[in-house]
């Protein structure tokens, strides 16, 4: 509920409105019946038709002005809605930008999704429910008994028991039938089950031939549902049918009160139908707001749902340093970097740790990155990730990381990006600690290609110009050559062609391609492939990796494989098992050394081209591309 | 004022909301499996709303009584609730009656038996018939709709499995899933609520019109003028609903693919610093989608207090002429009273005419949707005189000229010939999506071939059942599907009456027992949620285990991809290699060695065979199985 008030605080004057006009509306419904009774009782006494005309006037007034205030509490409260609507959109959107890896995880993509469309929408329909059905409740029922007991006090009493008493019905149904509907769901929950098993397994069930026993299951399904589907609709039906008869019995009462009133001069005979009317507009509305509040709760659900988003507090904060010495400045790099970031740093947060891990200027380049026993944990996991990683980065040399699933490859790249953050030990960036940067400069020094080449939709120049907004066009080109999307050239609109929501409309292969092009695009120290080339066949493979070479030859590359061809000439290898480092070195180092290693290389290629790589690799080294060529042929 | 209209309003209202909400909802993440919703909804017309009626009439057959014992109540309950206002006034005019006598000898009045008491106990007893029938008719409605919704459900149940896996391969689980639960609920909604209160309205509407005339002729001419212009009203603006309705559809669907493409592309958004564009564009979408939300709900919800004003325009010209007809003795205090009553038992409906319309017309093009799914074309019958093969099966698999084409104006295999020996590997290679689940398709009569023929052990499977066919066959498929139900229950799934040392032998056999056992209950682990509770590796363990125990004479197999990590399609391939001995087997191929150890390798593109032979006849031809082998399995 706070947080609906937090959202509604901006529109505090439009909510007044609402509630001026509800009350306006509802005054005037009201009225009508009051001045007509009015008109009834001269025109039966006295017979002063001026005086009903004037009456009538008033009632043609009540009526403009009641219409007048829905029309105008209808348009405030759509207004209202909608904008409470998108603000929330907007506050879990951007909210979600904030979160790190872990935090989204924890969410879940669809479950976002849901949160930021379907939840949002429950909520904003709610608060048009609200407005439109329960708050007329409270208006109605204090008008009501008011107008009822300026007539008599004894009607105006009765009226509000018959209130109190349908209040109650109501309020029951509507906790009775919370509980009802979450029992039905599960009924609902395990018909789709069943359907949706039986059509994905459609091929199984009829390779074993059970497809009468999917049947009978699914009937089954079906049947309880509809018993409990009819019993859970007789118990609304009862509700509902009590509140009739309540309503009716409230008509007779009311006749029957009103007539001894009557008699004993307390009031006229025409206000009889005033109160009765009281009585059926009061009670409608409570049985309008009984049927919407069955939303509530799930629209509370939805809210929460929101909130959770909106208050999750980020698990990676922004350091304090707002950028790391540029690019081009690279002659004394961590120097510079260490005065920026002091200079940075405000006073509550400590200032650089000491850059441990400077670079030794060597024929190798200065390190780009550095993983000083880094481990990393999940936060529901009960055992790390990633133990104790130590290895770093040179400018100008690759780096690749190879192991088998789950064995915590991907993750060191998103601790390097700060998807993620160590639990243990530090990531450094250019002799930075990665959580004393700001993620936008941290980021800025990095290009990175996705596990998953995901697209945006738009033209293949946006999609490429997305890290450089100001790349020129023989740029892009080149970046697309060197990513061997030639592709491109090809296509009738070349770079203006379109790109379909996530790029489905190119094969996995292009989208890797076109992932790796948009990288390039970007200048950075750091080029991060996760896994880029495990759709590329493997002459693009390595026409890739050698045109690679050159392209980001000042940098530091790092390279995530499964396949151990893509890696086989890298500078230094890194085995990642279980999120140990198992072996560090150069391919024919860790074929010497590491068993790990060689179970990877056994498991990928085959014995007779194990020997032909093992022979060649003094070949290989010298000349990557031919010699894997020879190996290639030895193999065969 | 009368509770259906209570009813009606607040479940149209809830109605119309859940469309929204369904529109909204495109990726419900399916923790229940739920079927993904339909975009469309709100626009549908039924094509043939007559012939849809006349067949609904006739699948509800054994429950005709109960929509007739709703008819004959609703006629009932009309009659009492459109009498009642009637004897109210009655009732009201006799007592002011006996109020006038009791002041004209200066005595105050109370209601004695005699003087309206009895009058008032009929009135309620009136309304006690009006009620009854009412409660009769809404507790039969509900299981009239609900039993003809779980006979709809059946029907597709069993058609599900006469449909051709072309169906299913045309169509997306959430399609047909959202046919059996979410239109059929909407029937089930609208039956239960849309139907009924329309009924009920039209009953009234009538009633009240009838009554009113009988009042008054002129009072209710001024009525009748009001209700026309009101009714021309809704119905400018429903369709003004309809235009407003496809503009919110497609802001809806600007912003969900806006969020959904942010959402998954969270990493690149974040890697590439562009969190501050995103948010941009985002805000533009939500924008966009509030601004023509406001003004749609503004005009689907601004409809009945319109025509609620008019009708009380209508009751001040009413008011003024009939307290003249009452000054004049040409009508009773009680009349005037119960003309009124008469007047909103009438005018209600008519804030809601046109919208229910909408309704009925939206819950009969979903029964149309439902019928379309019954009219599929289906599988061809099992031959009556199937042939068999002799016992026990060798597995001699034969193409014979065949011709196939999932389109049969545009065949993908013109004339497809091989012999497939038992006990021979067959290896299948081709680049993704050259077809090679289309061979699984024929050999398991998945489809049928258009030309040619292929047999087992030399009978033409087109002349078997399909059960006994595929009785011989096991599939492992990359897709791993896993039944609701225990670990015990999903290996057995092949084999009725296995016994539970056989499934555990089956599931030691496929390298799966060790992992059983790490689970909490073992064999008893229930699989949920189309088991997502354990890894694809260790379901596609698992349905080796279950081919395993069902032992047939030949195999198809989909060999282990790098989604697996490296023990477990080491234990992957090691299941495979004891379960295709002695069988003949059908290998989709991903590994080297797979390729090279088999009896004959099928290279597949474009959905048929081009190239069959050995490894080394295929090398030695130097063609597309060559080149394919020099390229990606090096």
């Amino acid at each position: 509920m706070r947080t609906l008030l937090r959202f509604l605080k901006p529109y505090r004057l439009q909510t007044a409105i609402v509630l001026a006009a509800l009350a306006v509306n509802l005054a005037g419904v009201l009225l009508v019946p009051t001045i007509l009774a009015n008109m009834i009782n001269i025109g039966i006494s006295t017979g002063d038709f001026d005086y009903i005309v004037t009456q009538g006037m008033y009632m043609l007034v009540a009526a403009f002005v009641s219409g007048a205030g829905a029309f105008a509490c209808n348009y405030f409260c759509a207004d209202l809605s909608t904008k409470v609507g998108r603000d929330i959109r907007n506050a879990v959107y951007d909210a979600s930008l904030a979160f790190s890896g872990g935090d989204f995880e924890q969410f879940g993509t669809g479950s976002m999704i849901t949160r930021t469309l379907g939840d949002v929408n429950v909520i904003q329909q709610a608060i048009t429910m609200t407005i439109q059905m329960m708050l007329p409740v409270p208006f109605a029922a204090v008008i009501g008994v008011a107008l009822a007991c300026s007539i008599d006090m004894q009607m105006g009493l009765m009226l509000a028991c018959f209130v109190a008493v349908v209040a109650v019905i109501a309020v029951a149904s509507v906790s009775k039938a919370a509980t009802i509907f979450q029992k039905l769901q599960q009924f609902i929950d395990r018909m789709n089950v069943r359907l949706r098993e039986s059509i994905t397994g459609v091929r199984v069930i009829r390779a074993f031939g059970k497809e009468e026993v999917e049947r009978k299951s699914l009937d089954e399904a079906f049947s309880s549902f509809a018993t409990n589907a009819i019993r859970v609709n007789w118990i609304f039906a009862t509700f509902d049918c009590s509140s009739f008869f309540i309503m009716n019995i409230a008509e007779v009462a009311t006749i029957w009160l009103g007539g001894n009133r009557v008699g004993a001069h307390a009031m006229e005979i025409a206000s009889i139908s005033a109160c009765v009317e009281y009585a059926m507009l009061i009670l409608f509305f409570i049985m309008m707001a009984q049927i919407s509040a069955l939303m509530l709760p799930r629209a509370l659900v939805c809210l929460e749902r929101c909130r959770q988003v909106i208050d999750h507090e980020p698990s990676i904060a922004d350091g304090a340093c707002g950028a790391l010495p540029a690019r081009d400045a690279a002659g004394d790099s961590e120097g510079a970097a260490e005065k920026a970031c002091l200079k940075a740093a405000s006073p509550g947060v400590p200032p650089m740790s000491a850059l441990t891990s400077r670079a030794t200027d060597g024929a190798q380049g200065d390190v780009v990155a550095h993983f000083s026993n880094a481990s990393f944990r999940f936060a529901d996991a009960d055992e790390d990730t990633l133990h104790h990683i130590n290895f770093m980065c040179r400018r100008g040399t690759t780096t690749a990381i190879i192991g088998p699933t789950g064995s915590g490859k991907s993750t060191i790249a998103k601790m390097l990006l700060r998807f993620h953050d160590v639990t243990d030990g530090r990531v450094e960036l250019c002799g930075l600690d990665v959580r004393d940067l700001t993620q936008e400069a941290l980021r800025e020094h990095i290009s990175y290609v996705p596990q998953k080449a995901w697209l945006f939709s738009g033209t293949i120049a946006d999609n490429l110009r997305y890290g450089a907004a100001h790349a020129t066009d023989d740029e892009l080109w080149h970046a697309l050559d060197v990513a061997q999307s030639g592709f491109v050239r090809e296509l009738p609109c070349g770079l203006a062609s379109r790109v379909a929501q996530g790029g489905t409309n190119f094969s996995g292969g292009q989208r890797q391609r076109l992932s790796i092009a948009r990288a390039l695009v970007k200048r950075a120290d750091l080029y991060i492939f996760d896994d880029s080339f495990s759709a590329l066949d493997f002459k693009t493979d390595a026409a890739l990796r050698h045109a690679l070479a050159e392209e980001v030859a000042d940098a530091a590359v790092l390279i995530i494989a499964q396949r151990i061809n893509t890696i086989l000439t890298a500078d230094q290898i890194v085995v990642l098992k279980d999120g140990c480092i198992q072996g560090l070195g150069t391919h024919e180092e860790l074929m010497r050394t590491c068993e790990a290693y060689r179970e990877i290389a056994r498991s990928q290629l085959r014995s007779d081209e194990l020997e032909a790589l093992t022979g060649a690799a003094g070949d290989a080294k010298d000349d990557e591309i031919d010699g894997r060529d020879a190996a290639m042929k030895g193999g065969e | 004022m009368t509770i259906e209209k209570t009813k009606q309003t607040a479940a149209e209202l809830q109605d119309m909301q859940d469309d929204a909400i369904k529109q909204l909802d495109p990726t419900e993440p399916d923790p229940s499996g739920a079927p993904d919703p339909e975009p469309e909804q709100e626009l549908e017309v039924p094509r043939d709303p007559a012939a849809t009626l006349v067949r609904l009439w006739s699948v509800s057959v054994g429950e005709h009584w109960r929509f007739a014992v709703v008819l004959a109540c609703i006629v009932c309950y009309t009659f009492a609730h459109i009498a009642a206002p009637a004897y109210s006034a009655h009732v009201i005019d006799l007592l002011w009656g006996n109020i006038q006598e009791a002041f004209a000898r200066g005595e105050a009045f109370t209601i004695g038996w005699d003087t309206g008491g009895r009058e008032l106990l009929i009135f309620v007893g009136i309304w006690t018939v009006a009620w009854v029938f009412y409660t009769i008719q809404n507790f039969t409605m509900a299981s009239f709709a609900e039993r003809l919704n779980l006979k709809l459900r059946r029907l597709i149940a069993e058609k599900l499995n006469r449909l051709p896996l072309k169906y299913y391969d045309a169509h997306k689980p959430g399609d047909i899933m959202s046919r059996a639960t979410n239109d059929l609920d909407k029937v089930s909604e609208v039956l239960q609520r849309g139907l009924l209160s329309m009924l009920i309205a039209i009953g009234s509407v009538i009633g009240a019109s009838i009554m009113m005339v009988r009042l008054n002729v002129v009072l209710a001419l001024v009525f009748f003028a009001f209700a026309a212009a009101s009714v021309v009203m809704t119905r400018f603006v429903a369709k003004k609903t309809l235009v407003l309705a496809a503009e919110q559809q497609r802001a809806v669907g600007v912003l969900t693919g806006h969020v959904e493409e942010a959402y998954s592309g969270r990493i690149v958004i974040k890697a590439f610093n562009q969190e501050h564009e995103s948010s941009k564009r985002i805000h533009e979408a939500t924008q966009r989608l509030a601004d023509t939300m406001r003004k749609t709900d503004f005009v689907t919800n601004v409809v009945a207090p319109m025509v609620r004003c008019l009708v009380r325009f209508a009751q001040v010209v009413l008011a003024l002429l009939g307290t003249g007809f009452l000054m004049r003795g040409q009508l009773t205090v009680g009349t005037l009273q119960a003309f009124f009553q008469y007047v909103n038992t009438a005018a209600e409906p008519l804030t809601q005419f046109s919208l229910t319309m909408n309704q009925l017309q939206s819950a009969l093009a979903a029964v149309e949707r439902v019928f379309g799914i019954l009219d599929e074309p289906e599988i061809e019958p099992d031959p009556a005189e199937p042939a068999e093969v002799a016992r026990p099966v060798r597995g001699r698999i034969a193409f014979e000229h065949v011709r196939f084409g999932y389109d049969p104006e545009r065949p993908l295999m013109k004339d497809v010939s091989f012999v497939a020996e038992p006990g021979q590997k067959v290896a299948i290679v081709g680049a993704t999506g050259a077809g090679k689940t289309t061979l699984i398709n024929l050999l398991m009569r998945f489809y049928e071939i258009d030309g040619g023929r292929i047999t087992l052990d030399g009978v033409d499977t087109h002349a078997m059942t399909r059960a006994d066919l595929r009785r011989n066959f096991g599939m492992v498929l990359q897709d791993a599907w896993l039944r609701e139900g225990t670990i015990a229950e999903n290996i057995a799934y092949g084999c009725d009456g296995a016994t539970r040392d056989e499934v555990v032998q089956a599931a030691k056999t496929a390298q799966v027992d060790f992992f059983v056992r790490t689970m909490p209950r073992g064999y008893e682990t229930e699989l949920a949620n189309d088991a997502e509770n354990i890894s694809q590796g260790q379901r596609q363990l698992l349905t080796i285990a279950r081919v395993l125990l069902a032992n047939p004479a030949i195999l198809i197999l989909d060999e282990a991809t790098s989604s697996v990590d490296t023990r477990t399609e080491k234990a992957i391939v090691t299941a495979m290699e004891r379960l295709t001995q002695g069988r003949t087997s059908f290998v989709i191929a991903h590994r080297l060695s797979t390729i090279v150890d088999s009896d004959l390798i099928l290279v597949m593109d474009h959905g048929t065979i081009i190239e069959q032979g050995t490894h080394d006849e295929l090398l030695a031809a130097g063609g597309a199985y060559a080149s394919l082998y020099n390229s990606q399995f090096a």
